[in-house]
């Protein structure tokens, strides 16, 4: 078995607890059934490109990527934790490169994203089924969308996991960071009608990258925004990778 | 044939040379200990063999590897028990001794053999469904350091392997090691407490500020820098016997209550023999008499104490 086939194995052993799959069910359940239907009454209907959508059927392809993001909260927990009970070092005088080390989290955090948001779509479907729209877009683009997303804000938790060393200041930190994407996003409601201010914010946000590359794939609507948007995605997860791998290479020992 | 060859290896950081030119060379097959005192460069120094941190300078060959050009080859033939301790809180004892051979390649029904024969030789069965995070420092390091045996190896780095142990432990630990070592492993043993290093080690080497100050077998550091003995005698009456011995060759009073007189010698037998002449000659009984050779500890102090003037 290949060196980052067996790190893979190892970060899914140690992260995959009830309570993280309860989180990653139970937490985008609530938004997409009770937040989702309780909102219709404010929020009737979303526009989305040439599309109308309906609050349900927006907030549950919005729940796709903020499950994305969440998931990916596992790389920095990975690290943080590996750091703290002496695992980092521990690997890394084993048979594994740091590379491989870096790579076995992007793996882990990519399986998870993909899993989740197959989760999600599953369990989101028949809310949006109606408006669903497949084309040959439909799979890439979630699968895009699930790839990049999960590296951008996995390297984003791995950068947060290697300048902090209190498990207070670990836990503040990042779910303060978390909260703010999460809700200055399109991800639980549109940017059209919010504050300018804030609707700005939002697109200063990769979550909302994320879930319109999401939306777009599901929605069958593509244009040059969306690919702009993803560009944008590839291009942030890319510079934040490099920064995360910087930062874990450097790591004293 | 050496399984550790380092030839003026150093690491500094910034002006501080935390391992100073060092020379080492470590037999195949045997049991090296690398003693010093708090902070003297033993950790730096596994740190450097073990290719966990590159090295500022030097040379450093591990099993026939260039250790600085391949440092991922020589990693996948070693073992490391780290000083600090290292653990899955997620995992049961047992889940965690099988990951630890999963992560090393080892074969599912291999590995299912292993964790049986290390929960036994380690004291682990009565805990092997408990998670690492609800164990004791002493189990958690005993879970740690058998996890290491889940995987073959030929070489085996142990910092302070019995921190934490209760005494039966650390002995149950020591004789399992030496029981590997006839199996043809080599350790590379880093520890304070003497005595281990005494019952375990066939080599020894002093590392004190970085530099290594001394380098053999126990039993020829005691020759080197032991020969003298301790004799200690313990009369029936009150006399002042320091004027009486005063005129011995080669004999230092150390101590004198009255009825109790410690002397050291490097000729001991013979100092002895005086001794006892000169009691009888002056009538006087002798309660208790013991020869105490030079222990380990007493040398490393020594040693030690000489490098730092």
């Amino acid at each position: 078995m290949h060196e980052i086939i067996r790190l893979v194995n190892r970060n899914l052993t140690i992260s995959l607890n009830m309570g993280f799959v309860i989180w990653q069910i139970i937490f985008p359940l609530i938004y997409i059934f009770v937040a989702g239907f309780a909102y219709t009454a404010l929020i009737h209907q979303v526009p989305f490109g040439n599309k109308t959508l309906d609050y349900p059927a927006f907030i549950a392809t919005g729940m796709i990527g903020f499950n994305i993001m969440n998931s990916t909260l596992i790389s920095g927990i990975i690290i943080w934790n590996d750091r703290r009970h002496g695992m980092f070092e521990q690997i890394l005088v084993g048979p594994f490169t740091r590379a491989q080390y870096i790579v076995s989290n992007v793996y882990t955090i990519g399986i998870i994203g993909l899993v989740s948001a197959a989760m999600i779509t599953a369990v989101g479907y028949p809310l949006f089924f109606k408006q669903v729209e497949f084309n040959i877009l439909t799979v890439p683009l979630v699968i895009f969308a699930s790839i990049t997303g999960s590296i951008l804000f996995g390297s984003i938790a791995s950068i947060i996991s290697t300048r902090l060393k209190s498990s207070e200041g670990f836990n503040v930190i990042i779910n303060t960071v978390f909260l703010f994407f999460a809700f200055v996003s399109t991800a639980f409601y549109p940017a059209q009608g919010a504050p300018p201010i804030l609707s700005t914010a939002f697109y200063f946000n990769p979550l909302t990258y994320l879930v319109d590359v999401v939306r777009a794939g599901i929605f069958g609507y593509f244009n040059s925004l969306v690919a702009t948007e993803m560009i944008i995605l590839g291009v942030g997860a890319v510079i934040l990778f490099v920064i995360a791998t910087k930062l874990l290479s450097k790591l004293e020992m | 044939m050496y399984c550790i060859e380092a030839r003026l290896l150093s690491k500094s950081y910034g002006n501080f040379m935390a391992v100073d030119n060092i020379d080492l060379q470590v037999p195949s097959g045997k049991i090296f200990g690398f003693l010093g005192p708090n902070g003297a460069g033993k950790t730096t120094t596994m740190k450097l063999l073990t290719t966990l941190i590159p090295p500022t300078g030097g040379q450093m060959n591990i099993l026939g590897i260039d250790a600085i050009k391949s440092p991922l080859e020589v990693r996948k033939k070693i073992g490391v028990v780290l000083q600090q301790p290292s653990y899955e809180p997620t995992l049961s004892v047992e889940k965690a001794l099988d990951k630890y051979g999963m992560m090393w390649n080892v074969e599912k029904n291999i590995r299912k053999d292993r964790v049986e024969e290390l929960l036994v030789a380690f004291d682990l069965v009565d805990i092997r469904k408990k998670k690492n995070d609800d164990l004791s420092i002493g189990q958690r390091r005993r879970v740690q350091v058998a996890r290491e045996f889940m995987h073959d190896m030929e070489l085996l780095f142990l910092d302070e392997p019995t921190v934490g142990l209760d005494p039966s432990a650390r002995r149950g630990l020591l004789d399992f090691i030496k029981g590997k070592v006839k199996d043809g492993l080599t350790i590379f043993f880093t520890t304070h407490i003497l005595e281990e290093a005494e019952y375990l080690c066939d080599d020894i080497a002093i590392i004190n500020k970085g530099k290594i100050i001394a380098v053999d077998t126990p039993g020829e550091l005691k020759n080197k820098f032991g020969k003298e003995k301790t004799i200690k005698i313990h009369i029936s009456e009150q006399k002042d016997i320091s004027s009486l011995l005063a005129g011995i060759p080669e004999c230092t009073i150390e101590h004198d209550s009255g009825v109790i007189i410690t002397v050291r010698s490097s000729h001991s037998e013979q100092v002895l023999q005086d001794i006892l002449k000169i009691l009888a000659s002056n009538d006087m009984a002798v309660e208790d008499l013991s020869v105490v050779p030079t222990s380990l500890e007493e040398i490393f102090l020594s040693v030690v104490k000489n490098s730092n003037a």
